[in-house]
């Protein structure tokens, strides 16, 4: 699966590289996070409850965070374990750029699946993967946002 | 499968009750997708509320222009019902494509539109042919029922009572299904309500929508060749094994012009 977003985030560069490296923002903007632990190695532990439709899973994600270049760019690399459910593995480049007081963020997912969400759930990987991601950048924009502007934010 | 709690309620408010007592309940209707997603071990509810006790979610009626459809109405009953044979023919032959025999019997379409998979039939009924679905709070128009990938305007423990569907004056269903679940790759009822033509689109996208580049052109013309210039926009399609986007774009433009061709 392969995928790409944009999103423009109302705060310089420097704001948005130091909330995508803390652990307390992650937890708050990624829904049904239960817990997320940055580790000695900087790696981070997380565990989130997902919920697809029907389906209701408990994924384990250790996210290893490499080619740091702060502000600009890095590579989340991330393992994903939801037990009997199946697995998940992939990377995803991010790159930060400067657009006059805002940052344009840029994201790159490659990732592939197993188990029985690839067998089962083929048809609905690529959507739920979306989903997540926008509804990650929505909560993590209103990290920025003050209350008035947050509805003249653009996509 | 784990261990849980069964219940069969015979009224809309002990199962409300039910579900707001338990840790983590969820309402059984036809259980099509709930059950096999169970087996699977993919959920494990606490508590399964079994709708089907509940006398007021059966039955079918017509009234002024209306077909009113309760919420345990399986596929199979919508599909040979002589009053939705009748009224809006339309909406029985497409109950009629829904799944297998085994599906149709078993399924209901209070638990299809609580699902909103977003290859499912009855969604793109629901906005071409300008339902409302009440439930037990309240009215939700069909228009603002579907909000994205597998999420409704429902809130937790809602409960849907019945569907009205509003008859227009034609309307027609296409769909491409996939040939071994039947679900459809891409689906499009198109409903001429005396010049005002809705057009509801199924499988397509994350969830139901209607395409309102397609009918404002067919507001001008309903002819076929009308849709050959027209482009959904703001819609990601949805690509997966079975179609890419792509495919699935022009599979909608397809199935439109077949069902305005059909209905005409």
């Amino acid at each position: 699966m392969e995928q790409s977003g944009e999103y423009r985030i109302l705060t310089k560069r420097e704001d948005v590289w130091a909330s995508l490296n803390d652990p307390e923002v992650l937890a708050k903007c990624i829904d049904g996070c239960q817990s997320m632990q940055r580790r000695e190695d900087g790696s981070f532990l997380a565990a989130v409850k997902a919920r697809v439709g029907p389906i209701r899973a408990t994924f384990k994600a250790n996210l290893r965070l490499v080619d740091l270049n702060p502000p600009a760019s890095y590579v989340i690399h991330a393992d994903v374990n939801g037990g009997a459910v199946g697995f998940a593995k992939g990377s995803a480049k991010v790159f930060l750029e400067e657009d006059g007081a805002a940052t344009l963020l840029r994201y790159e997912i490659s990732a592939r699946v197993g188990g029985k969400l690839a067998q089962l759930g083929a048809r609905l990987v690529d959507g739920a993967a979306r989903k997540m991601a926008a509804d990650f950048f929505a909560a993590f924009r209103l990290e920025f946002a003050s209350p008035a502007s947050a509805g003249g934010l653009s996509h | 499968m784990h261990s849980f709690d069964y219940h069969k309620p015979s009224t809309l408010a002990e199962a409300a009750a039910l579900h707001q007592g338990a840790e983590d309940a969820a309402y059984l209707s036809g259980g099509q997708t709930l059950l096999p997603t169970m087996n699977q071990r993919l959920a494990a509810p606490s508590d399964l509320i079994d709708l089907a006790g509940i006398g007021e979610l059966a039955g079918i009626a017509t009234a002024s222009g209306q077909v009113c459809i309760g919420a345990c109405t399986r596929h199979a009953e919508v599909a040979a019902s002589d009053a939705v044979r009748g009224a809006l023919p339309t909406l029985a032959s497409l109950a009629g494509q829904i799944g297998d025999p085994q599906v149709r019997n078993r399924g209901a379409i209070g638990g299809s539109l609580a699902n909103s998979d977003p290859a499912a039939d009855y969604p793109a009924a629901v906005l071409a042919l300008n339902a409302v679905i009440h439930t037990d709070r309240r009215e939700i128009a069909g228009d603002d029922y579907f909000l994205g990938l597998f999420e409704t305007a429902l809130e937790p423990g809602e409960i849907i009572t019945r569907i009205d569907f509003a008859v227009p004056a034609r309307a027609a269903y296409q769909k491409f299904p996939n040939p071994a679940s039947r679900f459809a790759v891409a689906g499009v009822l198109v409903a001429d309500y005396s010049g005002d033509v809705r057009v509801g689109v199924t499988g397509a996208g994350p969830c139901a929508f209607r395409a309102l580049a397609f009918e404002a052109a067919l507001a001008e013309s309903l002819d076929p060749r009308a849709l050959e210039g027209a482009d959904i926009e703001g819609v990601i399609f949805n690509s997966d094994l079975h179609a890419s986007a792509e495919y699935r774009a022009h599979l909608v433009r397809v199935m439109a012009q077949r069902a305005v061709a059909q209905l005409l």
